[in-house]
C-alpha cells in the first residue's frame, strides 16, 4: 500500500460514480496544457480503443486471409472498422489540435458506422449475414462499440482545445 | 471449458473486481491491484506452458493453431502493457485499465477453449 495520493484527484470533491467514467474528469485539476485527451479517464478511453483495434484488426485480417469470398462486403467492413479503431487510439494518445479534429472525424466515422452497420444487419440480414464488430450494434461485443463513439465524444467535448486566439 | 480456462475465470474475476474497487475508492494503482494483474499474467503463462507440453504430446486442436497461439500471445501481452501504462501515470483512472486486463483475458481465453476443442 502506498500512501501517495494521486495529484489528479485532487481537484475532485465527491466525484460521483466509476460507472461513468467521463463525469468524474478532475479537468480543472489536469495537465495546463488543455490540448492532451491522454490523461485520466482518456487513459481508460485509449486502453478499450486499443483493444478493439488489436482485436479488430486481427480478426479482419483472419477474415480476409481466410474466407474474403465468402462475404466480402462484411470482411471489407470489418478491415475499415479495424482501421477507424487504429486512428481513433493513435489521435486519442496524441495531444494538439490537429489530433483532436482527427480524433472527432474518427470517433463520428465510428459512431455513424455502428448506427448504420448495426441497422443493416438488422433489416438486410441477407446482404450482412456475416459477422463483423458493429453488427447489431456489436452486440457480439457486449454493445462496447456503440457506447464507446458516445463516450469518446464526451470526452472530446470536455477536453477541447480552447479557442483560438487571434 | 478446461481446467485453464477456469483458472483464469477466478484469477481474471479477482483481479477486476480488485482493481475496480480501487479505482471507486479513488486509490493510484498500488502493490494489490498491480500484484492481482501479475496473478492474471501469471495463470496466462501456466496456460501457455500447459499448452505447449500438450502440442508437444501430440495433442491436435480442433480449430486453427496460429489463432490460438495469436490470442494467447496477445493476451500475455495486455497485463504487460496495462502495468507498464499504470506505473506512467499513478491516478485512479490506471486502475480502470488495470481492472480491464482480467475481463479481457478471461473473454480470450473462452475463445482460446473454443479454438481447442
Amino acid at each position: 500500500m502506498t500512501a501517495k495520493p494521486s495529484h489528479e484527484d485532487i481537484g475532485t470533491t465527491a466525484a460521483p460514480a466509476a460507472g461513468a467514467p467521463v463525469d468524474a474528469a478532475p479537468a480543472a485539476a489536469l495537465a495546463p496544457a488543455n490540448d492532451t485527451r491522454n490523461t485520466g479517464p482518456g487513459r481508460l478511453l485509449i486502453a478499450v480503443y486499443a483493444v478493439f483495434a488489436i482485436s479488430a484488426t486481427a480478426r479482419a485480417g483472419f477474415q480476409i486471409l481466410t474466407k474474403f469470398s465468402e462475404a466480402p462486403l462484411a470482411y471489407l467492413l470489418s478491415a475499415f472498422a479495424a482501421v477507424v479503431y487504429l486512428v481513433a487510439t493513435v489521435s486519442l494518445a496524441k495531444s494538439g489540435r490537429t489530433w483532436f479534429k482527427v480524433s472527432v472525424a474518427a470517433v463520428l466515422v465510428e459512431l455513424v458506422g455502428v448506427l448504420v452497420v448495426g441497422a443493416l444487419s438488422l433489416f438486410d440480414s441477407v446482404n450482412f449475414p456475416h459477422e463483423t464488430v458493429w453488427s447489431l450494434f456489436g452486440r457480439g461485443y457486449a454493445f462496447i462499440p456503440l457506447l464507446l463513439p458516445i463516450l469518446g465524444l464526451i470526452w472530446l467535448y470536455r477536453r477541447r482545445p480552447a479557442p483560438k486566439k487571434a | 471449458m478446461d481446467a485453464y480456462f477456469y483458472i483464469i475465470l477466478v484469477v481474471g474475476l479477482v483481479s477486476t473486481v480488485i482493481c475496480l474497487g480501487a479505482g471507486i475508492l479513488k486509490k493510484a494503482p498500488n502493490d494489490t491491484t498491480i500484484l492481482s494483474v501479475a496473478a492474471v499474467e501469471l495463470s496466462l503463462l501456466v496456460y501457455l506452458v500447459g499448452s505447449i507440453v500438450r502440442v508437444a504430446g501430440g495433442e491436435q486442436m480442433a480449430g486453427e493453431p496460429w489463432e490460438f497461439w495469436g490470442y494467447l500471445l496477445t493476451a500475455l501481452l495486455l497485463p504487460v502493457g496495462a502495468v507498464y501504462w499504470a506505473i506512467l501515470e499513478r491516478t485512479r483512472w490506471s486502475n480502470f485499465v488495470l481492472a480491464a486486463v482480467g475481463v479481457t483475458a478471461l473473454v480470450m481465453a473462452a475463445r482460446m477453449n473454443q479454438i481447442w476443442y
